[in-house]
């Protein structure tokens, strides 16, 4: 069977996903914590920003990939690519949370404030909302087929709307006021860009072993599960017959 | 019989069922009437600060009333089965998508026009000049929230806890629609001039289009069965 052969192709695979992962992270937190310069302007505090960019590089590509999954679950209706859309959404929805939580730790002491309607922060959580509420409805659906094919159509959707959100969050906040708090540019020295390139890569690294070992095990609940009925009903059979 | 037959047939079941039963209409009505005076309990306001939040409050009750309006459009096809002869139709799924799109879209447009004096009697505005202007914001933004809320009412009719789960899905999908409808209706009933909200109503406008062609092809995916 075709879906074994893939099966036993990722399990191959996923173990140099999660090496990879770990040496990565590793070799990040130790650059990171220990030999990079703390920031001119934020001094120590700046060290949680290798923890929080990865997280939201990680969710914005986990989204991309479900919705890419979604598009070809609906062409052609393979069970396994919506168990990997399962999987991803859960994970993304995870990294997301993950991401708003750093950023709002890392945001009280240098806006000093735990939260603004900035508009990075506005389209994150509609992130998180819209992932929250694909999750919510697979619990809501009875049949397998139908909760897939009705994931997949949010997913598509929602992907449509990300950058449309941005957009008009990102005017919405800049035409009332200059924005008061915003984060200094994107340049940023050498010594600060190699923990961030190394934990964003472990990040990704991680988040696709992840993926994969919850595929295989969403894959085989629902094989257990079909096993289950029908041994259920050769039981109920053979106990009518006699 | 055409897709354009289609399209027609459908809107005109939807507007016989409502001449008949008059539930839609009149229940969008009275909830956005409650929405409303709760609203002015919540916010005292003297006329300077009824300006500031009056575009806010009129889209949120005009929202709420959509989805009512929205999730009632499916679920009253669920009677007699009539889902089920919708999918048996021949024609492109499109078809039904789009006649429901226009029925639920006229329906939450006269609400609409039928709330917006009771807003201007209530809270003093001042609307004679841009009333043109705000019939178009008015028209715009409800093609975007009837074009995905449509996709999403036959998404949910299908599925347990389906009023809780339209709202829950729908509302964040449509938080550019409500921000452009908010600050363009704040731009017209200050009088500002139209080059300062101009883009809000492109905004509207790129939406309605992405949204209906982007639904339109997800229908297919919704109805198949």
């Amino acid at each position: 069977m075709t879906i074994h052969r893939v099966i036993r192709k990722v399990q191959r695979f996923q173990g140099w996903f999660g090496g990879g992962a770990a040496l990565c992270l590793g070799a990040g937190l130790y650059l990171g914590l220990i030999g990079s310069p703390p920031d001119y302007y934020q001094g120590e505090v700046v060290r949680i920003m290798y923890i929080h960019v990865p997280l939201a590089h990680t969710s914005l590509l986990g989204y991309t990939v479900l919705a890419l999954g979604s598009l070809w679950y609906l062409w052609k209706r393979d069970p396994i690519v919506d168990n990997m859309c399962q999987a991803v959404a859960a994970l993304s929805a995870v990294f997301t949370a993950l991401a708003l939580g750093t950023g709002m730790i890392w945001g009280k002491p240098t806006w000093d404030t735990w939260w603004t309607w900035d508009a990075r922060l506005t389209s994150f959580t509609v992130l998180l909302l819209i992932l929250i509420g694909y999750i919510m409805l697979r619990t809501f659906v009875d049949d397998h087929e139908k909760e897939a094919r009705y994931g997949a159509i949010l997913a598509i959707i929602g992907f449509v709307d990300l950058p449309i959100i941005h957009f008009s969050v990102e005017w919405w906040r800049t035409l009332h006021q200059p924005q008061s708090i915003s984060m200094r540019g994107v340049s940023i020295s050498s010594g600060l860009l190699a923990p961030l390139l190394c934990m964003s890569i472990g990040m990704s690294l991680l988040f696709s072993y992840m993926v994969m070992v919850r595929t295989q095990l969403l894959y085989l609940d629902r094989l257990l599960h079909a096993k289950k009925g029908r041994l259920l009903s050769q039981f109920h059979l053979s106990k009518s017959d006699s | 019989m055409t897709s354009f037959n289609v399209i027609r047939w459908i809107v005109w079941k939807d507007f016989v069922t409502e001449l008949r039963s008059r539930e839609t209409i009149s229940s969008m009505v009275f909830f956005a009437l409650i929405v409303i005076l709760i609203f002015s309990f919540s916010f005292s306001m003297d006329q300077q600060a009824a300006r500031e939040v009056i575009a806010g409050i009129m889209w949120v009750a005009f929202a709420f009333t959509g989805i009512i309006g929205l999730g009632k459009s499916f679920s009253t096809e669920l009677q007699n089965d009539c889902l089920e002869a919708l999918q048996m139709v021949p024609e492109a799924k499109g078809a039904i998508y789009l006649g429901k799109v226009a029925a639920n879209f006229a329906f939450m447009f006269v609400v609409e026009i039928l709330l917006f004096p009771m807003f201007v009697i209530l809270f003093n505005l001042e609307v004679v000049e841009e009333i043109s202007l705000l019939l178009l914001i008015f028209f715009l933004a409800t093609v975007g929230l009837s074009a995905i809320g449509t996709l999403f009412s036959a998404l949910t009719v299908q599925i347990r806890a389906r009023e809780v789960m339209l709202p829950i899905l729908l509302l964040p999908l449509v938080v550019p629609v409500m921000i452009a409808a908010v600050e363009a209706t704040k731009g017209a009933l200050n009088g500002d001039p139209l080059a300062m909200y101009e883009q809000w109503l492109k905004l509207l406008a790129v939406y309605d289009v992405v949204f209906t062609v982007v639904s339109f092809w997800m229908f297919e995916f919704v109805m198949d069965s």
